[in-house]
């Protein structure tokens, strides 16, 4: 049988690597739109979507419980579709991620589209770019330290996380263990050993992905600066 | 394409924009006037870039497809048009060569134009590899019209293409777009608050002032009134159009038809049969009763006075001369005018001293397409 803390591994980077892939998929499109829109829907949203930076995971988690119990809004649909309750289980999870890590994900990309302006769309456009066209051949290449960022910061965000985890997923091993709730089950049973283990893991994995972000973007100013 | 427009709207801001206008299907239409007489926003709109407000009301229609009307707006990607903006918008991720790619991955229709052809043109071929931000603002400028005719565009829209650019290389570049004109057979419409460009480029031009249309006509009709209006007393000229002729090497000089008349020019490069632009300042040209004898003036014609108007902001009097179908400006004072007792339809020698060539060709002959 497998280790228990490599399975706690293994549901770690599953659930971090579905969580940004959705992330990819759902935030790309919200940043976008705060980064062009001039509606006033977006003083609502702008602050919605950074929530999770300033509230107590654990409050976040409460009311996703909440939302996840089978009587709950999101957990009664979710029963409704797949006849299986939503809470204490890996999708739960990823849905908790997903909206805690969103604004790690959304607000670098959104200051990245800021940046971009909008008369080199136009000229795309004129030159016959269809709206998609335009957004996948002049924005993400133009701001692809700005998806580097993005995209590091939710995964490692995903794979840090803790209140939250334990408030919709609990301590299922195989299903919702994650990796910081390991680490605290050994520190809760005086298994210090495994715990250092663990905590130096995530922390030379938290360090090494920084410090990737951080030269790839000195690397990127000094391209940039050569240019021009 | 033949693009017919009828725009008006009104802002907040206090501006109106209420105008009727008609690209041609071929040949230049220039939109001329200050900034903010919504020459830049004409062009936006016909473009599609401008957004528009309920209660504007703008139609426009480009051959029989509707592109605006209340109704249906045809998105900017689907109007078949390149636009030059002021700044080039090269896409700094890429290359020239990559922003040349860029506009033939997304050809519309069907144009014979490659990129070595087009960059032969534009005398950009050395710079094909180079990053776009490190070209000069003329370079860039050049690759940017070279992106929109790679582009298959079926109309061109140019937006004070040659605003951001430091004289020496304007003068470069113009000759660049005057033989655009020549080889393409499509609408170009040309904005700029610059009436040498006017002159140098337009056929047809509208001029704008405070959203609504003061003046339009052919280049030549206009040519006194533009003149006037800019304000530039000595800069005062008229533009005719002349027919080379003959070619005089030894005397460094070239013959042109001006109607039934002769003007001789500085030696040029055009092949006889070949019309090119001429700019007459009026404060060059005199006027006399009698035919001039023993004089070091080379061309003399004859015509007719047509009109007399006093120049706005400066003393003497215009004079406008009617020389076969166009027309010559002679800046006189009010005592001359007196002595000669000049009228409309009084008939008077016309010495002109100097007269600028508008239309050189530049450094390489191009091919045609």
């Amino acid at each position: 049988m497998q280790h228990p803390d490599i399975t706690a591994l293994s549901i770690t980077l599953q659930l971090a690597l579905t969580s940004t892939l959705l992330l990819i998929l759902l935030g790309t499109p919200i940043a976008w739109w705060l980064a062009r829109s001039t509606s006033v829907l977006k003083t609502l949203i702008e602050p919605i979507i950074a929530l999770p930076i300033v509230l107590p995971p654990t409050v976040l988690g409460f009311y996703l419980l909440l939302a996840f119990a089978p009587d709950g809004i999101i957990g009664y649909w979710w029963l409704l579709a797949t006849d299986k309750g939503l809470a204490f289980t890996f999708s739960a999870l990823v849905i908790g991620s997903i909206i805690y890590s969103l604004p790690f994900y959304v607000q670098p990309l959104q200051v990245a589209f800021e940046t971009i302006e909008q008369s080199l769309l136009d000229a795309a456009a004129t030159l016959g770019a269809t709206p998609l066209d335009r957004f996948r051949s002049v924005v993400v290449p133009l701001s692809s330290r700005g998806f580097i960022t993005a995209i590091c910061l939710a995964f490692a965000h995903t794979i840090g996380e803790f209140g939250i985890v334990l408030m919709i997923g609990g301590n299922i091993p195989g299903e919702t263990r994650v990796l910081s709730i390991a680490l605290f089950d050994h520190v809760e049973s005086l298994e210090y050993a495994q715990a250092h283990v663990l905590a130096l893991g995530l922390l030379a994995f938290s360090f090494v992905l920084l410090m990737l972000v951080y030269s790839l973007n000195r690397r990127w100013q000094m391209r940039l600066a050569s240019r021009n | 394409m033949q693009i017919h427009a009828k725009i008006h709207l009104s802002r907040a801001s206090g501006f109106t924009l209420d105008i009727e206008l008609i690209v041609k299907p071929t040949g230049v239409t220039a939109l001329y006037g200050p900034s903010g007489s919504g020459k830049s926003t004409v062009l936006r709109l016909l473009a599609g870039l401008e957004r528009t407000k309920p209660g504007d009301q703008v139609l426009i229609r480009s051959n029989e497809n509707i592109w605006q009307s209340p109704t249906h707006f045809e998105p900017v990607h689907l109007r078949n048009l390149g636009y030059v903006f002021q700044q080039p918008q090269l896409f700094p991720h890429l290359s020239v060569r990559g922003n040349l790619e860029y506009a033939i991955h997304r050809r519309r229709g069907e144009r014979r134009l490659d990129l070595q052809q087009v960059s032969d043109w534009l005398g950009i071929r050395h710079l094909l590899n180079a990053s776009t931000t490190s070209l000069s603002g003329g370079e860039a400028q050049r690759v940017a019209i070279a992106r929109v005719l790679l582009s298959g565009a079926q109309c061109l829209l140019m937006d004070e293409p040659l605003g951001s650019i430091d004289y020496a290389a304007r003068l470069q570049i113009l000759p660049y777009i005057d033989q655009l004109r020549r080889l393409l057979d499509i609408p170009i419409v040309y904005v700029s608050h610059a009436l040498d460009e006017i002159t140098y480029l337009a056929d047809d031009v509208y001029i704008l002032d405070k959203g609504r249309v003061t003046a339009r006509g052919s280049v030549f009709d206009l040519a006194s009134s533009l003149e006037v209006n800019s304000r530039e007393g000595d800069a005062v000229a008229a533009v005719v159009e002349g027919l080379v002729d003959a070619h005089d090497p030894a005397y460094g000089l070239s013959r042109l038809r001006l109607g039934d008349q002769s003007i001789h020019v500085s030696l040029c490069r055009q092949q006889p049969g070949t019309r090119i632009r001429l700019r007459i300042p009026a404060r060059d040209v005199s006027l006399t009763l009698q035919a001039p004898a023993q004089t070091s003036i080379l061309n003399v014609l004859n015509g007719v006075v047509s009109e007399i108007e006093p120049i706005t902001d400066a003393p003497g009097l215009l004079v406008k001369v009617q020389v076969g179908q166009q027309f010559i400006l002679s800046r006189i004072t009010r005592k001359s005018s007196e002595q000669l007792a000049l009228n409309p339809g009084k008939p008077v020698f016309i010495q002109i001293k100097t007269v600028a060539l508008l239309n050189e060709p530049t450094q390489q002959v191009l091919p045609t397409p």
